[in-house]
């Protein structure tokens, strides 16, 4: 059944000249007036859709969503600033507006992960290195908070590192004597102290978890009943008046309320210094990653759908629904603090999706579309393919549109799990993510790609 | 999947092919190359223990510098034991478990203990790599542990046949301190604390090449103090050993074990001197014999029973492998720990997906390609080369094999994994089927010389007899001996390791240090503590000169 690219383009040249005026449904073909001569159509895909405008848009869309997720973090730090000013139910509920408004964007960007990407490979030198880039200080997580400020001594899981090895005595907050100034270095220099993955004293989940504190549930015992709620951190943690100082339930001395503010507002100028840089990699024109990647042919889509696959499957259902599912542990949830583990699951998702689709709605509204992969495929013949992917897609949207659903409506996340891996709704994401990456794998032979071609790195001298 | 091709050249020339045509790798328009003979046939009909040529010292293979074969990284970094190989990533399934069984590695779980080493296996392979030796005696052993035994090699009846230094409270509450052993403390079966405190001192010993070039070892002494169920048994012993490296399991395992075999060379018939002798155990799922081939007295024969025994003896993690609690009869006081664990009885902590995810991880860990090549033009930096010669001049393959073949690897016998659960009929793990591979081990065990004795003396030296705290167990040895007889190694016996990634041991973790229990701060100091079989061997490097010493080291750095 395979014409060639020249002759389908070459003949749908001459049918768009001689049928300017018919709209063709694509299921002529040899069974409509032309006989043998006729085409199938293209269901009204522009048959000029290359490989490179995929590229392109995928590109375009990658500036907006990283541009939204930095337009977010300043916007979190403006309140963050806020609150720290002037403490109040207000600014505290502001800021973790903020911060959820924030993960938006955000989510929808980590599908650009696990694709040699600014993301993981972008040194602060600006040089590229694999594993590398920036990810782990803006994303990093299960944490261990126990290094950040205090915890309660028995939780859900667990809130220290990987080995007590790596433990600082005390945490950053309370330990004045060996941090006496918190600033962004502060931050930077324990950063995954000890080599230990769990010493996250930086990103998204940092701030969270100074926001919103630990989720101990109603009895304020890590280990009780969980119930609908995030963690209970009060205000007053950020009080700084002499006697009005907090730390959870304990009055703390008001230097603790102010390093405690002096680490927040620190962390959320690192998750912009972090950023910056990969928006800038991704900047249309300029950027040198961008320039990089739309010229890179069948090596960079080979890209796009190894991110889009090792999202869906390690990254996604894996590692951020099924290891919490199946360990049922606060502390193995990706948004555990703030219970927005939810979204988190839904974005990724998203993220996937609007890469096939090559869409994306921008925080302003405003849509970013064009060049597809589902529009390459149908255009070099593989209708079923492109919907069955379309379909998928579609499928673990609806999933996951159920866990957000059931969140929004009084059952998180970590409630769900309680469950373990007899939780029809979560297994119903796990299960859609799965079968999607099927799909992905056909598509990217189907479109001879091969990941493969990213297999340059024998060559060099070590 | 693309068949690898073995030479890289001829890669090279596909790639340039496969791009000039705009094809693909699996698409079936392009041909599909078939694969070239690696091993021109020779006019010699000698072959190796594998079957292939027999590697020489002047000559270096084209390969060898994939030492993992088809598992090699070009990582040279902190993360080059613990990275995933190519091949695992390009394969979304295999990505997705390689994450997940990293996670299961790193974290801790819910229902360790009571008694334990360690929370998580990541505690003790940092980095997965080596483990540490406490900075000083008041320090607790964090990564390595110390196997215990009588004189037959048969467990203390009421510690079991390991250490464990801590009770679970150590890990699971912000009072680290609060698990550590207590004299007495657990006698009355009411209160658990962590069993023993072993420490190790160390007393310098000098020594000098023929060269006139000194030298200077570090030889430990180990003691334990703090016992908190009473006394050991009489005739114990201690044998202390730092957690190894955890990547290249996977295709050691699958090394055919009649390859092995042919390496054994029990009475010395050929008159080197060397004596390789199989460690043949029992495998805990099947019950059968097997050939042993991990842990430092080869004493596991599977990937699988190494994991789920280190889950058990070191974390205190039953599975369905070794379904106990890490608690003797004797021990009261840890058995009424382990009843208020939430998984108890017949449900064990950790299920058979969680243990074949953590097993995947484990065999499929890339190893470290060789440094000091370019590939380009197939040239080797000249002292890694002349090293390299040194290194077969002085029969240091006479344990160390360079090279191996590994047969079909099988699934795991736990089953298929999918993300929700296991299946049957395992797939077999291509990436780790019918490879070359170079870890320098003939994974037999060999008598490295040495003895030991144990004492019981007060913390300034002075003999004593009693069982009160002032009174510790105290262990002394010659050479590498560690005095435990376990399964059929002796107390001088020991499997010789793989050197696959040594060079790179110290830039995953600057703080590990070589052999069995970290006594030796570099690969020269662990050269020249070698004895027994290895004493013709050790001098041969010590007669060198210091330039051919540090060529050799140089080849080991390179490994």
């Amino acid at each position: 059944m395979k014409f060639s690219s020249v002759t389908k383009i070459s003949a749908a040249l001459l049918m768009a000249m001689s049928l300017t005026a018919c709209v063709d449904d694509g299921e002529d073909g040899a069974a409509g007036q032309a006989g043998a001569a006729g085409v199938n159509g293209t269901n009204g895909v522009s048959s000029f859709v290359t490989r490179d405008d995929v590229l392109k848009t995928n590109a375009n869309i990658a500036y907006a969503a990283y541009a939204d997720a930095l337009i977010s973090a300043q916007d979190l730090r403006d309140a963050v600033n806020e609150l720290v000013a002037a403490p109040s139910e207000v600014t505290m509920t502001a800021a973790k507006q903020a911060w959820l408004a924030a993960r938006e964007p955000y989510g929808q960007t980590e599908v650009y992960r696990f694709r040699e990407g600014p993301i993981d490979a972008l040194k602060a030198d600006g040089t590229f290195e694999d594993g590398e880039g920036p990810e782990g200080k803006i994303n990093a997580w299960p944490l261990g908070e126990a290094i950040i400020d205090y915890v309660e001594p028995v939780v859900d899981g667990d809130s220290g590192p990987e080995s007590p090895a790596n433990a600082l005595a005390d945490n950053i907050i309370a330990n004045i004597t060996e941090f006496p100034v918190i600033n962004a270095e502060t931050l930077t220099s324990t950063f995954e102290f000890g080599e230990d993955e769990r010493n996250v004293t930086t990103g998204y989940h940092a701030i969270e978890f100074l926001l919103w504190g630990q989720d101990l549930n109603q009895d304020f015992a890590g280990a009780g009943p969980r119930d609908a709620s995030g963690g209970q951190r009060p205000v007053s943690d950020y009080f700084t008046t002499p006697g009005s100082c907090t730390s959870g339930q304990m009055a703390a001395d008001e230097q603790i309320c102010q390093r405690r503010g002096q680490y927040l507002i620190a962390a959320t100028e690192l998750l912009i210094a972090d950023l910056t840089p990969v928006v800038n990699a991704w900047a249309p024109g300029a950027g040198e990653h961008y320039q990089a990647f739309i010229a890179g042919g069948n090596v960079s889509l080979a890209k796009m759908l190894e991110g889009m696959g090792r999202l869906s499957f390690g990254e996604l259902a894996g590692e951020r629904i099924n290891i919490a599912l199946t360990t049922d542990s606060q502390e193995d949830e990706h948004s555990c603090f703030s219970d927005n583990t939810h979204r988190d699951i839904f974005l990724n998702a998203k993220g996937v999706q609007n890469t096939y689709n090559a869409s994306y709605v921008r925080i302003n509204g405003e849509v970013i579309e064009g060049a597809s992969i589902h529009d390459l495929l149908v255009k070099e013949g593989h209708h079923e393919l492109a919907n069955e992917l379309r379909g998928a897609l579609e499928s673990t949207m609806a999933a996951a549109a159920v866990i957000d659903t059931k969140a929004k409506t009084g059952t998180p996340f970590d409630v769900l799990i309680q469950q373990g891996i007899d939780q029809p709704n979560v297994v119903a994401v796990i299960d859609a993510l799965v079968e999607q990456t099927d799909v992905i794998e056909q598509v990217i032979d189907a479109l001879g790609v091969s990941t493969n071609d990213l297999r340059q790195d024998t060559e060099e001298d070590i | 999947m693309k068949k690898r091709i073995n030479t890289l050249s001829l890669a090279v020339c596909l790639n340039l092919f496969l791009v000039a045509c705009g094809g693909s790798s699996g698409g079936g328009k392009t041909i599909e190359p078939t694969e070239p003979v690696t091993e021109p046939p020779t006019p010699t009909p000698i072959v190796d223990h594998s079957g292939l040529t027999p590697l020489v010292a002047d000559e270096i293979s084209e390969q060898e510098y994939l030492a993992g074969g088809d598992a090699t990284l070009f990582v040279a970094n902190k993360d080059a034991f613990s990275t995933r190989p190519q091949a695992i990533a390009d394969n979304f399934q295999h990505d997705g478990f390689f994450t997940s069984g990293d996670h299961l590695f790193r974290t801790p779980h819910s229902d360790i203990g009571p008694l334990l080493n360690t929370g998580t296996c990541q505690g003790c392979h940092e980095n997965d790599g080596r483990g540490v030796v406490p900075k000083t005696p008041l320090d607790p052993m964090l990564s390595m542990l110390v196997k215990i035994g009588d004189d037959t090699g048969a467990a203390d009846p009421v510690y079991g046949d390991q250490i464990q230094p801590f009770a679970e409270q150590s890990f699971t509450s912000a009072d680290f301190d609060s698990g550590l052993s207590l004299h007495n403390g657990s006698v009355n079966g009411t209160e658990l604390y962590g069993e023993a405190f072993p420490f190790v001192e160390y007393q310098m010993i000098e020594g000098k090449y023929p060269d006139g070039n000194g030298y200077q070892l570090r030889k430990p002494i180990y003691k334990v103090r703090d016992l908190s169920f009473g006394p050991f048994k009489a005739d114990i012993h201690f044998s202390p050993r730092v957690a190894p490296q955890a990547f290249g399991v996977g295709l050691l395992a699958e090394i055919p074990a009649e390859n092995i075999l042919k390496l054994a060379d029990e009475n010395d018939a050929n008159g080197d001197g060397i004596s390789g002798r199989a460690s043949m155990v029992t495998e805990a799922v099947s019950g059968q014999q097997k050939l042993g081939r991990f842990a430092y007295k080869a004493q596991n024969p599977t990937v699988l029973q190494q994991t789920a025994g280190a889950y058990n003896g070191d974390i205190g993690i039953s599975t369905s492998v070794f379904s106990g609690e890490p608690c003797t009869e004797q021990q009261i006081a840890c058995q009424m720990i382990a009843e208020q664990e939430s998984k108890v009885g017949t449900e064990v902590d950790f299920t058979d997906r969680e243990l074949a995810l953590v097993e995947f991880y484990t065999r499929v860990l890339g190893v470290p390609a060789r440094r000091g090549y370019d590939a380009d033009n197939n040239l080797w930096q000249d002292d890694i080369k002349a090293g390299r010669q040194l290194f077969f001049a002085s029969n240091c393959v006479g344990c160390h094999t360079p090279r191996h073949v590994t047969g079909i690897a099988p699934g795991s016998v736990l089953g298929q994994l999918t993300l929700t659960g296991l299946q049957d009929n395992a797939e077999p793990i291509a990436m780790l089927s019918e490879q070359t591979i170079f870890p320098y081990t003939d994974l037999l065990l060999h008598d490295m010389g040495g003895s030991c004795q144990v004492t019981r003396e007060t913390i300034d030296q002075q003999v004593c007899h009693d069982d009160s705290e002032q009174c510790l167990y105290v262990q002394r040895c010659e050479g590498l001996a560690d005095g435990l007889v376990q399964g059929d190694a002796s107390g001088s016996e020991w499997k010789t390791p793989a050197l696959w990634g040594l060079g790179l041991v110290q830039t995953v973790n600057p703080e590990s240090t070589f052999l069995h229990d970290g006594r030796a701060r570099t690969i020269e100091e662990a050269i020249l503590w070698h004895g027994g079989e290895a004493q013709a061997s050790k001098e041969a490097f010590m007669a060198l000169s210091l330039t051919e010493r540090q060529q050799l080291l140089a080849f080991l750095g390179s490994l």
